[in-house]
């Protein structure tokens, strides 16, 4: 089954108070977006709390999404993130980031390859190969590890200033060979 | 961090770093909370959610623990107060005793507050947005005092009552903050507990008087979680 052509209307059915279409959801999301929650505070309890906050904010909001504006999946992924990160930040994000293979990994074959499962992942992907090594690094750090400026410098071993000028030249970058 | 006298070139990589995640929690609260009103950023924030949305896939999947579908459906439905059981203690002694016995025991609680004198605790904050995520309240909270401010008044709807909860991370059952009075402000510094960072703070819809039987009764209207105010 499609993910995508099948998750839009559970998203309407939860919006509607559906209770078996947000567990039809979470059956088939928990897996991929517990992952999310793990890699940004790599720890279960912690990823587990942030999975709880994020599908009460799912039941909420589902009646928000627009599938004109993105994918179920990518809409899920959001909202996951960001209940990760406010955890992460209320935790003054005192999570270890001294793990060697910590942003080193994620350039394997295999993760690529879910990257460019999408058309729009093969685009991002190309336009991630343009960037400087230690941006492209920063910026999957920051996106998919939840690390702050702070911990990108303390970990590249970078001026705090330095790391927050390259991480917004590497945003605009994307954006223009995205455009 | 003035959002409104930005350049659009900065608004938008502000929203690209939002969506990225290197945001401190301040800089963070103060998009989230634009973003209702500020459809412009909003549609930045859904573009660059969109452009980064394939990287989600870097992180490797992972089953979550088997018992959490359960606790999403607890904390989804409040569960109905469990019948106090009477101790022992309560069926030997007349309440007058117990109240006296609960009493110097606050008492002696409260002294060794006094004595002990806590570390300066970091100002927690978190915005509750309404179903429209539109911010309705504010929650401050500095040593053990917590603040509740409306930035949206609206009355409770007739004849029922607004209750402010708040749930420590751990907790099994919220502890009642009070009721929020008709003009949107209460200030309380609850004694059984203490602001900590990643506590849940509630509003629920409850009959006049506030909830009977000391745990929410009606649907949680706001919610949200305190987090440290960063940089201030």
């Amino acid at each position: 089954m499609d993910a995508a052509t099948d998750l839009t209307p559970l998203l309407s059915a939860v919006a509607n108070g559906d209770r078996q279409a947000l567990r039809a959801v979470y059956e088939r999301q928990s897996v991929r977006l517990f992952g999310v929650a793990n890699a940004i505070l790599r720890d279960r309890d912690s990823a587990a709390d942030a999975l709880q906050d994020a599908f009460l904010r799912i039941a909420q909001r589902a009646h928000q999404f627009d599938p004109d504006r993105g994918t179920a999946e990518a809409w899920l992924a959001a909202i996951v993130r960001y209940a990760a990160l406010d955890m992460a930040r209320a935790r003054g994000r005192e999570i270890p980031t001294d793990d060697p293979a910590l942003g080193d990994q994620p350039v394997e074959a295999e993760a690529l390859e879910r990257v460019s499962a999408s058309a729009e992942g093969r685009r991002l992907h190309q336009c991630l190969a343009t960037l400087e090594e230690r941006n492209r690094r920063g910026i999957v750090l920051a996106f998919v590890h939840g690390l702050s400026h702070a911990q990108i410098s303390a970990r590249l071993e970078l001026p705090l200033g330095t790391v927050k000028a390259w991480i917004r030249r590497g945003l605009l970058r994307l954006r223009e060979c995205l455009a | 961090m003035n959002l409104a006298g930005m350049t659009p070139e900065d608004r938008d990589a502000l929203a690209g770093e939002y969506v990225l995640g290197t945001l401190e929690a301040r800089e963070a609260a103060a998009v989230a909370a634009a973003l209702p009103g500020d459809a412009a950023l909003a549609e930045a924030v859904a573009q660059w959610e969109a452009r980064l949305a394939p990287l989600t896939a870097l992180a490797p999947p992972e089953a979550p623990p088997p018992e959490l579908w359960d606790r999403i459906v607890a904390s989804l439905d409040p569960a109905p107060a469990p019948k106090p059981r009477r101790s022992w203690l309560a069926r030997l002694r007349d309440p007058w005793r117990i109240t006296a016995i609960g009493g110097t025991a606050l008492a002696a609680g409260l002294a060794a507050f006094i004595l002990l004198r806590p570390e300066p605790a970091p100002r927690l904050m978190t915005v509750l947005l309404t179903e429209q995520d539109q911010p309705a309240w504010l929650v401050e909270a500095d040593g053990g005092g917590i603040r509740l401010a409306s930035l949206n008044p609206r009355p409770a709807p007739e004849g029922r009552a607004l209750q402010l909860w708040a749930l420590p991370q751990g907790a099994t059952a919220p502890t009642s903050l009070g009721l929020i009075p008709a003009q949107g402000r209460i200030s309380v510094s609850p004694a059984t507990i203490r602001p900590s960072p990643g506590m849940l703070i509630e509003i629920t819809l409850e009959p006049p008087g506030g909830s009977p039987i000391g745990r929410p009764t009606g649907p949680i209207l706001f919610i949200g979680r305190l987090a440290p105010a960063t940089g201030s």
